[in-house]
């Protein structure tokens, strides 16, 4: 965990708080009036279908977007204003791999390290530490381009767990991973739990009961179901969410 | 230097020297080093073999009409070999700059890795000012290339150190503003090829505004005309340098930065 990651602020709370957050994308509502509370060392997944505003939400958390309305706080943080300490909070991996392909794994992992503030003993244990973490050892030297897709995801994962951050965020965390190297990914997020606040982002309703402890589903860019996983999971109708019939409008969840 | 300063130059030095080494290690950056000797050469040895020409015609025995041995004062190796091959090595940078400015920002754009940079501990103004001086140093190494031939002019003509250094700092100068319009314009784009063409179409326009008197009258033609690179390039390659001049090329340079560090901002609003 990085010095700056340490400092906490005297008002935090919630590892994520949202307050009304909202993101328009032209007339595309893409999220409404968002509110929710993650806690410090929660496993929380974010649900829903294509197009329903998880990833809006994770970039409004990280700050690569701004909210056209409500706000939204890590550790008490603000991405608009205090950009700095909350990305020295966080890792993050999106569902698509963000990768140089013209370097090599291990000279990849470095950079990403430096880049979290990373350097010296602590990088070379930190990225020694992800390549053993993610079964990456014997790739280390090869060029990231090179490598099949799953090996990709797991450099992808790699960089976001590198430097231990409080907040990780994945996406898709699984996808184009075989099975075992999906199990690989499950325990590393096991073991994250209780230490880190984990936000999985997923269509894969059977992860989420396996990972986390609470969920969100979103649709349209709007909450509708909070609680816990099981609740959730087994109290909605989420086929229809997921899976509408054929000519139906996805289906809002009781 | 405070711990928040120190803690911000280990990631900046870590994306320079990222930046240096994908420059430095893709096949563009070879082509367009070798293509820089190779033209430099070329219009070396073609100014030289006209300069050769006419040296040849004044002196034959075939000018019977002039005095034996008299030659034009302009008839010179600096004057025929060494300032039209840096006027023409100016123009020939629009031509190959672009194309190792297109990729600095489009291609993290297109490949999303602007996310990864724009979520770590750098600063949009960290990513522009690491980007920035990477490229220019980058532009300054494929102008060392071209050094040999003008080189040998100074050796040969007589000409002076003063006057070659002068002439590469215009060329610098040249080429700092041409690489500035070129990654403003990959700032905006996903796509390398409309980077290059708007970089290419906005370079040919700053270059020579001159074309623009007939249609603004000679008043406005002539600001117009002071605005052009070439204008204030043809200073330099007389070997003198103007702080004016090279003020310019630096306020061009920090307007092609204020609208990069724009565009990163427009990322997150748009």
């Amino acid at each position: 965990m990085t010095q700056a990651a340490t400092e906490t602020n005297p008002a935090q709370g919630a590892a994520v708080l949202a307050e009304g957050l909202s993101r328009r994308f032209g007339e595309h509502q893409a999220l409404d009036s968002l509110s929710l509370s993650i806690e410090p060392g929660e496993s929380f997944g974010l649900l829903g279908a294509n197009g329903a505003g998880k990833t809006t939400f994770i970039r409004l958390v990280t700050g690569y977007l701004l909210p056209t309305a409500g706000t939204v706080t890590v550790d008490g943080f603000s991405p608009v204003t205090q950009a700095d300490e909350v990305h020295a909070r966080l890792g993050f991996a999106a569902e698509t791999a963000r990768l140089y392909p013209e370097l090599r794994v291990e000279g990849f992992l470095r950079f990403a390290g430096e880049i979290r503030g990373l350097g010296g003993d602590a990088l070379d244990a930190a990225v020694a530490r992800a390549l053993e973490r993610f079964e990456l050892a014997s790739a280390s030297r090869r060029i990231v381009g090179h490598l099949s897709k799953g090996y990709q995801q797991r450099v992808s994962l790699a960089q976001a767990f590198l430097h231990e951050p409080p907040l990780l965020i994945v996406d898709e965390p699984t996808s184009g991973l075989d099975p075992l190297h999906q199990e690989v990914v499950r325990d590393v997020l096991r073991e994250a739990r209780g230490g880190q606040t984990v936000i999985l982002c997923t269509h894969d309703l059977d992860e989420a009961r396996r990972l986390t402890e609470r969920v969100a589903v979103l649709h349209r860019g709007r909450l509708v179901a909070l609680g816990a996983t099981a609740d959730v999971l087994d109290g909605a109708d989420l086929e229809r969410l997921f899976h509408p019939a054929p000519g139906e409008e996805r289906a809002e969840v009781s | 230097m405070s711990a928040r300063t120190a803690g911000r130059a280990r990631p900046l030095r870590a994306l320079f020297r990222k930046e240096l080494q994908v420059l430095f290690g893709s096949p563009v950056a070879y082509m367009t080093l070798t293509f820089v000797g190779l033209v430099t050469a070329l219009l070396f040895f073609d100014h030289l073999r006209v300069y050769n020409q006419v040296l040849f015609v004044y002196t034959s025995n075939a000018m019977r009409g002039f005095e034996a041995g008299t030659i034009p004062d302009h008839v010179n190796l600096r004057d025929q070999v060494f300032v039209p091959l840096m006027e023409t090595l100016a123009i020939t940078l629009i031509g190959i700059v672009p194309l190792v400015t297109m990729r600095v920002f489009a291609e993290e754009r297109s490949r999303g890795t602007d996310e990864l940079l724009l979520t770590s501990r750098l600063s949009p103004n960290d990513i522009v000012f690491a980007k920035f001086t990477a490229t220019y140093l980058f532009v300054a190494v494929l102008l060392a290339v071209s050094f040999v031939y003008p080189a040998t002019s100074v050796v040969r003509a007589g000409l002076g150190l003063e006057h070659l250094g002068a002439v590469y700092l215009g060329l610098l100068a040249v080429a700092v503003g041409i690489a500035s319009i070129g990654l403003a314009c990959s700032a905006f784009t996903g796509s390398q090829l409309i980077a290059a063409i708007s970089a290419y179409a906005i370079a040919f326009v700053m270059y020579d505004f001159g074309w623009a008197s007939p249609f603004v009258g000679p008043d406005l033609g002539e600001v117009l005309a002071r605005l052009s690179f070439h204008a204030r390039f043809s200073t330099f390659s007389e070997g003198l340098v103007v702080p004016a001049d090279a003020i310019y090329f630096l306020g061009v340079a920090a307007v092609c930065i204020a609208i990069t560090r724009g565009s990163l901002d427009f990322v997150r609003v748009r």
